[in-house]
């Protein structure tokens, strides 16, 4: 298991240092100089050619493409991912430490609640069947076929606007406020599990059938055993490996799913740093993201094989 | 009270700083029924301030924050009218090229270290400098000297004349700042306005209380701002319906009606930053030829942009971009590119490109209204025979293409430092920029604009205003398109809050001082 674990982790570095060198390389690719912006926003005053220089040397962008490389990748050996251009005094995982647990509690919130919701809801189609199976699978290609932001949006005006049951985003710290903190996270939340929650629940469906009709599920049944306790030690904890695949790859989407859901709700995580990053061309924070991004990626990736173990012991082997 | 010279006063406008020492900044009357007012003021800001750096132009949501944190040695008052701030008096001499200032006694940074004329001659200073890459570095770059013969007294020296001096220190990146402000990383976090910074999360929000050693802290009726950003408009805009917060800058234009219906809510807009055509003259060719850009200025169709990059929400600019409420609004100059497309053809056929020519036109899809604008403005154009390839990256690209002259035409949208017609300088004249037309040289204008600087009476700025209108008419050193509302949205209960008018919609902060909030 070790040796297993060590290898994942070295090719995950390999990976890693893949897409530093892509994200750098593609970030200076693209037209766009973050002198401009640093220099005027929309509706501001005069950028000269002097101005860029003079904020392009500042920011170093005038030292040649591999030397800025070089320079950054011995930086990052040290665990040291630069300071912003927009701030030059505030590091990048500053930044990131920050915004990253705020992302992250949604996202884990969003994953809980599609397990909780996703994985009954998908058990029960496969075991009644009939109505209730057309209901949930009707509900579940909604789920997964509407758009975050769409589902963000309509929550806002039913919730927030119509009803006044939530604000209609932004963030409260859980030490000052945990009140609001808790009431700011319902509606994001929910809306980031639904895409989530119903391919959850599709695959525990076809998974608790598949199973269902395995020839041991038979033999345990003409032994004796209850059909519900037939099902629920035995079937689901069967149906799950697919599941876990599944909802592993599906956190690494919702990572994704946040950069949008995070600007409808205002909620201050990556995504939405991710986007002002882009834009403002501060490549020390968009890089910072994307290897933050890319090192959860393969961790949960990692985390996954290491369960299938645990779900299924011929996997150990 | 102060007493003060019978010269103080302000070249623009002239505007007797006696008047306005009698404290017309907002409306508010602090102590009345102060038991129904709120303490905390919320506010939804459209976009992040992740750094606030000395001097710079950094956009509408630092000035904000500019003008909760700091004061210069003079402001605005809710009508856009130059008042004294941290000088007590500022008097110009005859020939307005010195000026007097002297500081309100015991002035003190938030920090509670005393503010002196040391701190004046320092930062004016500092705006002079061209590395300080400051907002108003072309008008401080005339500066010649200051002197502190006392701690309440500096004596400015400008290079030349200069009328409108006082407009530009009243801007919010003239703030008088502490002396580490000016350090190689510094920024100016802290400063002599209403508030100081409490916390922050960085990206989330700013809380500020107020500050006990801002000179008129009477007059400020909260505890406690807190400001959060909203980058999204709609996002903004519900946090406001919602009432997570009771007022909001850069409403949406497609939202204004959404705002207007709700009793609880005023919509408070003012025609703020203008959207123009700016074109490359230093390739030779069509575009350096001035019957070429006078066809173009009358080609537009401006309705059409107003409907379809601001749902309406603009109002034509057919001429200079000078405000209806200004003395030196005319009528007749303001709409001499009024559409004439016939007129156009003729020009263009005069100046040899009967049969049109090919054209790139540079604009950004960053922002819907700028593409939207080369979009309303690409079919006018091919009307007259300009065949035009929308160039439309993101911002970041259209600035540096602009600056570094990699266009035919481009579309823009800016604003005046101040709204005193010598903001013109700033769109005719000067090193190429990203915001004016690229190679564009006219001496004489440039030589009218001098004049207006130096015209003491209004009479006679008005005339050469009028003179500097009708060469801009001729020249073409921009086709004004359309003058874009800048709305701030708000709960009744708020009151002395105010849009300040024209281009100083950016500088709104500052009747933050005597507005209340009904609890």
């Amino acid at each position: 298991m070790a040796r297993f674990v060590l290898k994942r982790l070295g090719l995950g570095i390999v990976l890693l240092w893949l897409v530093v060198t892509v994200v750098f390389l593609a970030l200076h690719a693209v037209p766009g100089d973050p002198a401009a912006i640093l220099l005027g926003s929309e509706g501001a005053g005069s950028v000269t050619p002097e101005a860029l220089a003079r904020v392009r040397s500042q920011l170093g962008l005038d030292k040649p493409i591999l030397v800025q490389y070089t320079d950054y990748l011995l930086r990052l050996v040290r665990f040291d991912l630069g300071t912003s251009f927009r701030s030059t005094d505030v590091p990048v995982l500053s930044y990131i430490s920050d915004r990253l647990p705020k992302t992250l509690e949604l996202v884990f919130a969003a994953a809980l609640l599609a397990v909780m919701v996703g994985i009954p809801l998908g058990a029960l189609a496969a075991r009644i069947g009939g109505l209730v199976d057309t209901l949930i699978s009707s509900l579940t290609t909604l789920g997964i076929s509407m758009p975050v932001y769409v589902i963000g949006t309509i929550f806002v005006l039913v919730f927030s606007l119509q009803w006044g049951m939530f604000p209609a985003g932004g963030y409260a710290t859980l030490e000052a406020n945990p009140v609001g903190h808790f009431q700011r996270l319902v509606l994001p939340a929910i809306a980031l599990s639904f895409g989530i929650g119903s391919v959850v629940a599709r695959m525990t469906r076809s998974s608790v059938l598949e199973t269902v009709a395995q020839d041991w599920v038979r033999t345990a049944r003409s032994q004796g055993l209850p059909r519900a306790q037939v099902f629920r030690r035995h079937v689901i904890r069967n149906s799950l490996t697919p599941v876990v695949t599944t909802l592993g790859l599906e956190i690494g989407t919702l990572l994704g799913s946040t950069v949008l859901i995070e600007r409808v709700f205002t909620w201050p995580g990556m995504g939405s740093l991710l986007i002002d990053a882009v834009n403002a061309r501060d490549y020390p924070v968009v890089q910072g993201i994307v290897i933050v991004i890319a090192a959860l990626f393969i961790l949960i990736n990692l985390i996954v094989d290491l369960l299938y173990g645990v779900l299924d012991p011929r996997a150990r082997q | 009270m102060a007493t003060l010279s019978r010269r103080s006063v302000l070249g623009a406008g002239s505007v007797s700083l006696g008047l306005l020492l009698t404290g017309c900044q907002g409306t508010a009357t602090p102590g009345q029924s102060a038991a129904k007012l709120a303490s905390e003021l919320k506010i939804g800001l459209s976009a992040d301030v992740p750094d606030l750096k000395p001097s710079r132009d950094q956009g509408a949501a630092a000035m904000m924050l500019d003008t909760l944190i700091h004061r210069g040695l003079l402001g605005y008052d809710a009508q856009g009218k130059v008042v004294p701030a941290l000088a007590e008096s500022f008097t110009p001499s005859a020939d307005n090229k010195s000026f007097t200032v002297k500081l309100r006694k015991g002035l003190k940074f938030s920090d509670g270290s005393a503010l002196t004329s040391a701190n004046v001659k320092k930062t004016l200073e500092f705006l002079a400098t061209s590395a300080s890459g400051a907002k108003i570095y072309a008008t401080m770059s005339k500066l010649e000297s200051v002197e502190t013969p006392d701690d309440l007294t500096a004596i400015v020296k400008l290079k030349g004349a200069n009328v409108a001096f006082p407009s530009y220190l009243a801007d919010t990146t003239a703030a008088i700042l502490p002396d580490k402000a000016f350090s190689a990383q510094g920024t100016s976090w802290e400063g002599a306005g209403p508030f100081k910074l409490d916390t922050t999360q960085k990206g989330v929000s700013f809380t500020f209380t107020k500050n006990p050693e801002f000179y008129d802290a009477a007059k400020v009726n909260f505890e406690k701002v807190i400001v959060t950003v909203y980058a999204d408009g709609q996002a903004r805009l519900n946090a406001l319906l919602a009432t997570d917060v009771q007022l909001i800058d850069f409403v949406p234009w497609e939202s204004f009606d959404r705002v207007k219906q709700d009793a609880s809510l005023k919509l408070d807009p003012q025609s703020g930053p203008w959207m123009y055509l700016h074109f490359n003259v230093a390739k030779g060719g069509p575009l350096a030829n001035e019957k070429v850009r006078q066809a173009i200025a009358l080609a537009v169709n401006r309705e059409n942009v107003a409907k379809a990059a601001f749902s309406g929400q603009a109002n034509v600019v057919a001429g200079s971009p000078i405000a209806e409420s200004s003395q030196f609004y005319d009528s007749k100059l303001a709409s001499g590119w009024k559409q004439d497309v016939a007129k156009a053809k003729q020009l263009m056929a005069e100046a040899g490109y009967a049969s049109g020519f090919d054209a790139v036109l540079l604009t950004s899809s960053q922002y819907a209204f700028h593409q939207d604008t080369a979009l309303s403005v690409q079919p006018d154009l091919a009307a007259i025979g300009i065949r035009t390839t929308l160039d439309s990256g993101d911002w970041a690209t259209r600035q540096t293409k602009a600056a570094e002259g990699r266009y035919d035409i481009a579309v823009a949208g800016s604003a005046g430092v101040v709204n005193d017609p010598s903001f013109l300088v700033n769109f005719v004249t000067g090193p190429a920029a990203n915001n004016r037309s690229f190679g564009f040289d006219d001496p004489q204008l440039d030589a009218l604009l001098q004049k207006g600087l130096e015209a003491s009476t209004d009479a006679d700025r008005k005339a050469v205003y009028n003179q500097v209108q009708e060469r801009i008419l001729t020249t073409v050193p921009f086709a004004s398109l359309v003058g874009r509302a800048q709305a701030f949205a708000y709960s009744k209960k708020l009151t002395g809050f105010a849009n300040i008018p024209g281009f100083l919609t950016f500088e709104s902060g500052y009747t933050l001082v005597g507005a209340q909030l009904q609890a």
